[in-house]
């Protein structure tokens, strides 16, 4: 009975971020405004990066103690001490892949900012249907 | 008798529902002021289930991010572009 | 009529979200709960991150994100940072010509009350701090270069929205300091990229790119500790350049960003005119 009600309440996290990329999708696709877009898109960055910190989670070793960062605790640790840490600490992977994603992905969404003024300056709006008018 | 496997489970999954709620009206609301507002409630959501996923190094570089930092640019690109979602045709 | 609308759109995504929870944890949908186990490449870097008695894979640091980062996948964080590079140079390049004169921006130094000024201040030493704490022990506790250099970003964008762009390029954060301090750091970075090579160069011996600690065909690399603290070889010197890098970088993009849009539009004028 627990292990259902475990993997409900999990599966619900996991289907929530999952519908998140499906609403930033559509807002990124049928919003007038760059700005939106924009805003979408970083919504859609953001759900892809905990999908993949999900994907390196493990199951608890018992359900009274959590698993741990990956990160140690003893300067100095013994054999016995790295064995027992690596039966409980989480996969450092995609921490790893997710962190240099976040801030790049801040600098590529600074880049589209900058796009955005540009359009902005040269027509006089960000609604993208009044620029594909304008485009003549 | 809850176990707190279950009980931390359940926290992510409020989480979950409430980045769903603040993607949802991000996406609708047609005052983008108030929609990077919603965003960022999003992003508080991905931070805490990021700290509960055991991945504090994220926490550390998603805070900054994309409480402070994001939400700062947006809002510049809104002050200078106009603060209305462009829906009248 | 529209309130409505709203109330069942949100409703059915998440009654859409707990069916399909439902079905999953009924077993419809296959097993989503993590496994009590772990990858054996996730189980491979565990074993090895800080383990003195296996010398020939160990990063050296407890912290096992930042040696995946620095050390083990080093090579692709360097063409991460270099994608940080391109977007930013793009960002500076899409406003190029605009220059930021201070005398032109005198008109917009406003700010904040005294009060806010103040308090200001003494957060944004506090922000630095912590900054830089984060950054130079990102290889012992959570932490490194990328965290470091986002928080301090946060500190002149602070800075700029209470006092205001005037005070910033006359207190010494130009844009040309910025692009300097930014380029240092990823120079630090190329450099320390190269530091065994250059050392085993120096000793007559050959060592790899991007080697941290002696291998056993490669037996140079840089000390894992220094007088008795762990520094980890190379991960502290590239947590410190990525620091500057990420948080001089993003500088510039709100300086950029904070000039006002008509000294902005009377450049572009200037320069349609030139020609």
């Amino acid at each position: 009975m627990s292990t259902e009600l475990d993997v409900f309440l999990f599966g619900i996290m996991t289907y929530a971020i999952i519908m998140n990329l499906g609403v930033s999708l559509y807002g990124v696709f049928r919003r007038p405004s760059i700005t939106k877009k924009i805003i979408a898109l970083t919504i859609f960055s953001d759900s892809a990066n905990v999908l993949a910190i999900i994907v390196g989670y493990r199951g608890w070793p018992n359900p009274w103690h959590s698993p741990i960062p990956p990160i140690l605790l003893n300067r100095h640790p013994t054999p016995q001490y790295i064995s027992e840490f690596a039966k409980v600490a989480v996969d450092p992977l995609p921490q790893a892949l997710v962190l240099t994603a976040v801030v790049i992905g801040l600098a590529v969404t600074v880049f589209l900012v900058f796009l955005a003024l540009q359009l902005y300056r040269l027509y006089g709006t960000v609604d993208v249907r009044k620029v594909r008018r304008l485009r003549g | 008798m809850l176990s707190m496997e279950t009980l931390t489970y359940g926290i992510l999954a409020l989480l979950g529902v409430i980045s769903l709620l603040g993607t949802y009206l991000a996406i609708i609301e047609k005052d983008l002021v108030k929609a990077v507002i919603f965003s960022a409630l999003q992003s508080t959501a991905y931070a805490f289930i990021f700290y509960i996923l055991m991945a504090p190094d994220i926490v550390l570089v998603y805070v900054p991010v994309a409480v402070g930092l994001y939400p700062a640019i947006v809002l510049f690109l809104i002050k200078k572009t106009g603060r209305l979602d462009g829906d009248e045709p | 009529m529209k309130g409505w609308k709203h109330v069942i759109a949100i409703t059915s995504l998440v009654v859409s979200t707990s069916v399909l929870a439902l079905a999953t944890a009924i077993g419809g949908l296959g097993y989503i709960l993590p496994t009590p186990g772990v990858r054996d490449l996730a189980y491979w870097y565990l074993v090895t991150v800080l383990s003195p008695s296996n010398k020939l894979f160990t990063a050296m640091s407890p912290e096992a994100v930042t040696s995946i980062v620095w050390d083990y996948r080093g090579l692709d964080t360097l063409f991460e940072t270099s994608v940080f590079f391109l977007a930013i140079i793009g960002s500076i390049a899409l406003m190029r010509g605009i220059k930021i004169v201070p005398e032109r921006l005198r008109n917009y130094s406003s700010g904040m009350s005294p009060i806010v000024k103040t308090v200001t201040r003494i957060t944004a030493g506090m922000i630095i701090a912590v900054a830089a704490s984060i950054a130079l022990h990102g290889h012992l506790t959570p932490g490194g270069g990328f965290q470091g250099g986002a928080t301090a970003a946060v500190a002149p964008l602070l800075l700029m929205v209470v006092f205001s762009i005037y005070f910033i390029i006359k207190s010494g954060i130009t844009e040309e300091r910025m692009l300097a301090l930014r380029t240092a750091g990823l120079v630090g970075i190329v450099f320390t990229a190269f530091s065994a090579c250059i050392i085993a160069a120096s000793l007559g011996t050959q060592a790899y790119v991007f080697q941290n600690q002696p291998k056993s065909t490669a037996a140079v690399g840089l000390p894992a500790s220094i007088m008795g603290s762990l520094t980890s070889g190379t991960l502290i010197f590239f947590n410190l350049f990525e620091f500057f890098a990420v948080a001089a970088g993003f500088t510039i993009v709100f300086l950029l960003l904070s000039i006002p849009e008509n000294i902005v539009k009377q450049a572009l004028r200037g320069v349609e005119s030139e020609h």
